[in-house]
């Protein structure tokens, strides 16, 4: 079993006539995701790969029962359409758009925290559980980069997500699920918060988290585990060691301030709690082996 | 974005909350005039953007007008580019405390930051006195509560006048912090001066990049920007940083491209900026490199590992940009991602040697950059 998606799970697109939308819906189908409706204001009555579109989620769940919602609008209309999707009893909701204004995103992940709903993003790839089922927007046809297996992933980055899952499944190790949390200062979901799923899964024998400098997200992490929350052996890789201090370099949420998010400090409550830290994307699969994970699949 | 000192007060301003008297100059010969009407003694402010303006020499305190017009003279004359200087008058200070207002991202509110110990650096006094530091969560759907305002000034050890005076400076601030959609709204120093009054002897001000459009209004005038390859870079709205190392980056992705920055320094290189045309940018290849250009550097390093900003149309932009600017340096090229086996074809067609591996790629730029230095 995977987390959060698999083939079961029936997903409604928000802004699936769009071109992004409907782009990703086909690979999401494709993959083998359980794509059951759609919903664009003023398009009901057409349909996206056959999908049906309705004029708003509301309408659509009239027809279909569903368990997840993918949003695929603009930036600016995010903090409406997630709204949407709370309001409707949607508990698992993956919003990707890169450049949500920073107020809506606090909004999100106040009323995402109100619904006691998992709203995974924004400016995120999303979430996929190779060879099974996705969310969002990942090349899961390269083979070298998006294979199934035993190792979970949670990361701030898009492109660097695609470095180092190809690293590791060179080492011959593959992927549960991957959850994309996004690169903005307020993510709506943190990887301590997806911890006990992983801890949960019977597929995930171990996790790899990708972070950053900037913000606390991976010192919770080590929290999870001093507590005993999360057991499982994890790995760490995180960028921007040698950034300049203080200066916005990277994604927005990658900037050292009140004296938290250096990496360093990162590193050390990792370490301490038991957690492997690589230096460079390629030492991560090394880590896996040495923490003693299995490469069955 | 980030503001300029000048441009964050005239924001307190406009919301009623007391500045001292100003002048802002843009050349030595307005000095004369703004030492009149601001008079002895006073202090010179370049306006930069960057921190650590006091310890850089950057702020000067003047008696008499030959030491003022001796100082501004050589602050517009440094190297870095001093585009303006604020005349500023010298406030009599009995008190300096601490005010801002950010995002506590855990909980999903306001986070007001306030110490009675102001005029320091907040994150040294973070990690040395902790205690000192009052930090209140705000629910933005509802917004600073009056008792909460209260509390923090009584909270501080202000006798009642001045907390009265605070607390409607808090509401003043946040007020602020909300209509301009700010990351950080700070004060720092406030002064308390020595008839209990408040005025803010400091401001910084950073607007979340993705509210701009909420604030055509406001801008940093790109006309003060000296440097061409920043100045290009803004108007493209591409993330660029300058250092004065040797390799140029011309990435994809900003974890990615912050991740190719440290194995640059684990592999003894030097970083001579940092560039990142991925997301909305990655048909921008040709600006991207035009930008690389500008700036003096030995070799320029291309990696990337995109989904949506695909790797073929990325090679072809690397191969079309290559052809029209003929780069005077060599380019090593790393493109992975969607549609990367036409990409490798794209760029080898090109005369290219296209690599595909991230840490390979990183030791050939060090390799190179070496060499030219010889």
């Amino acid at each position: 079993m995977s987390i959060f998606i698999d083939r079961n799970t029936r997903v409604l697109v928000q802004g699936i006539t769009g071109s992004e939308g409907s782009f990703w819906t086909k690979h999401m189908i494709d993959l083998g995701t359980q794509v059951v409706c759609g919903v664009t204001p003023s398009k009901e009555g057409q349909s996206i790969h056959d999908i049906p579109v309705y004029h708003s989620v509301e309408r659509a769940l009239r027809y279909h029962q569903v368990d997840a919602s993918m949003i695929f609008v603009p930036p600016k209309l995010t903090k409406d359409a997630v709204f949407e999707a709370l309001s409707n009893g949607i508990k698992k909701i993956v919003t990707m758009a890169d450049g949500i204004p920073l107020f809506d995103m606090v909004a999100i992940r106040h009323a995402a925290l109100e619904h006691n709903a998992l709203v995974i993003g924004g400016n995120t790839s999303g979430v996929i559980s190779p060879e099974e089922a996705m969310m969002g927007s990942f090349p899961h046809w390269i083979e070298r980069v998006y294979k199934r297996g035993n190792i979970g992933v949670m990361t701030r980055s898009g492109s660097l997500t695609n470095e180092v899952t190809a690293m590791i499944v060179k080492q011959g190790y593959g992927v549960s699920t991957l959850i994309g949390v996004g690169g903005d200062p307020v993510p709506a979901t943190r990887f301590a918060e997806m911890l006990p799923y992983y801890q949960q899964d019977e597929q995930t024998e171990a996790v790899v988290i990708i972070g950053e400098l900037g913000g606390t997200m991976e010192e919770e992490v080590a929290e999870a585990m001093e507590k005993g929350i999360f057991t499982k052996p994890l790995v760490a890789f995180l960028g921007g060691r040698t950034a300049p201090k203080g200066q916005k370099m990277g994604h927005a949420g990658a900037i050292i301030t009140g004296g938290k998010g250096a990496v360093e400090d990162k590193i050390e409550a990792l370490t301490k709690a038991g957690a492997l830290v690589a230096d460079r994307p390629s030492k991560v699969g090394y880590l896996l082996e040495q923490l003693n994970v299995s490469k069955n699949r | 974005m980030k503001m300029y000192e000048y441009q964050v007060k005239e924001l307190f301003k406009d919301a009623g909350i007391a500045i001292p008297k100003s002048t802002l100059i843009h050349r030595v010969d307005q000095a004369s005039e703004a030492f009149e009407a601001i008079g002895f003694p006073c202090v010179i402010k370049s306006q930069v953007l960057s921190g650590g303006r006091g310890k850089a020499g950057l702020i000067q305190f003047v008696r008499d007008e030959q030491k003022g017009i001796q100082e501004v003279t050589r602050l517009f004359s440094l190297p870095q580019k001093i585009s303006s200087l604020l005349i500023e008058e010298a406030v009599d200070i009995a008190h300096e405390v601490y005010a801002s207002f950010t995002i506590d991202p855990v909980s999903g509110s306001a986070l007001s930051i306030v110490s009675a110990t102001g005029g320091v650096d907040i994150e040294t006094l973070a990690v040395e006195q902790p205690h000192k530091i009052l930090q209140t969560k705000i629910d933005m759907n509802l917004g600073l509560q009056s008792y909460q305002a209260s509390h923090i000034a009584y909270e501080c050890g202000f006798d009642v006048e001045i907390a009265k005076k605070f607390t409607q400076l808090l509401h003043k601030l946040y007020g602020l912090f909300v209509k301009y959609d700010c990351e950080l709204l700070e004060i720092n120093p406030l002064f308390i001066t020595k008839s209990n009054e408040l005025v803010a002897g400091d401001g910084k001000c950073s607007i979340d990049d993705n509210s701009m459009f909420r604030h055509e209004d406001i801008s940093v005038p790109l006309a003060d920007i000296e440097n061409e390859a920043e100045r290009l870079a803004m108007e493209e709205g591409i993330p660029f940083i300058q250092f004065d190392g040797d390799i140029s980056l011309m990435c994809a992705g900003a974890g990615l491209t912050t991740t190719v920055y440290d194995l640059i320094h684990y592999e003894g290189g030097t970083v001579a900026n940092y560039l990142e045309f991925g997301g909305p940018h990655y048909k921008k290849a040709m600006k991207a490199m035009e930008i690389c250009l500008k700036v003096p550097s030995k070799v320029i390093l291309i990696v990337t590992f995109g989904t949506i900003a695909r790797a073929d149309v990325m090679a072809q932009g690397i191969v079309d940009a290559i052809s029209k600017l003929q780069p005077d340096r060599p380019i090593v090229t790393c493109i992975r991602g969607t549609n990367e086996i036409e990409a490798v074809e794209t760029l080898r067609k090109a005369g290219l040697n296209p690599l595909f591996d991230t840490e390979e790629a990183v030791r050939l730029a060090v390799a190179l950059a070496k060499e030219a230095k010889i």
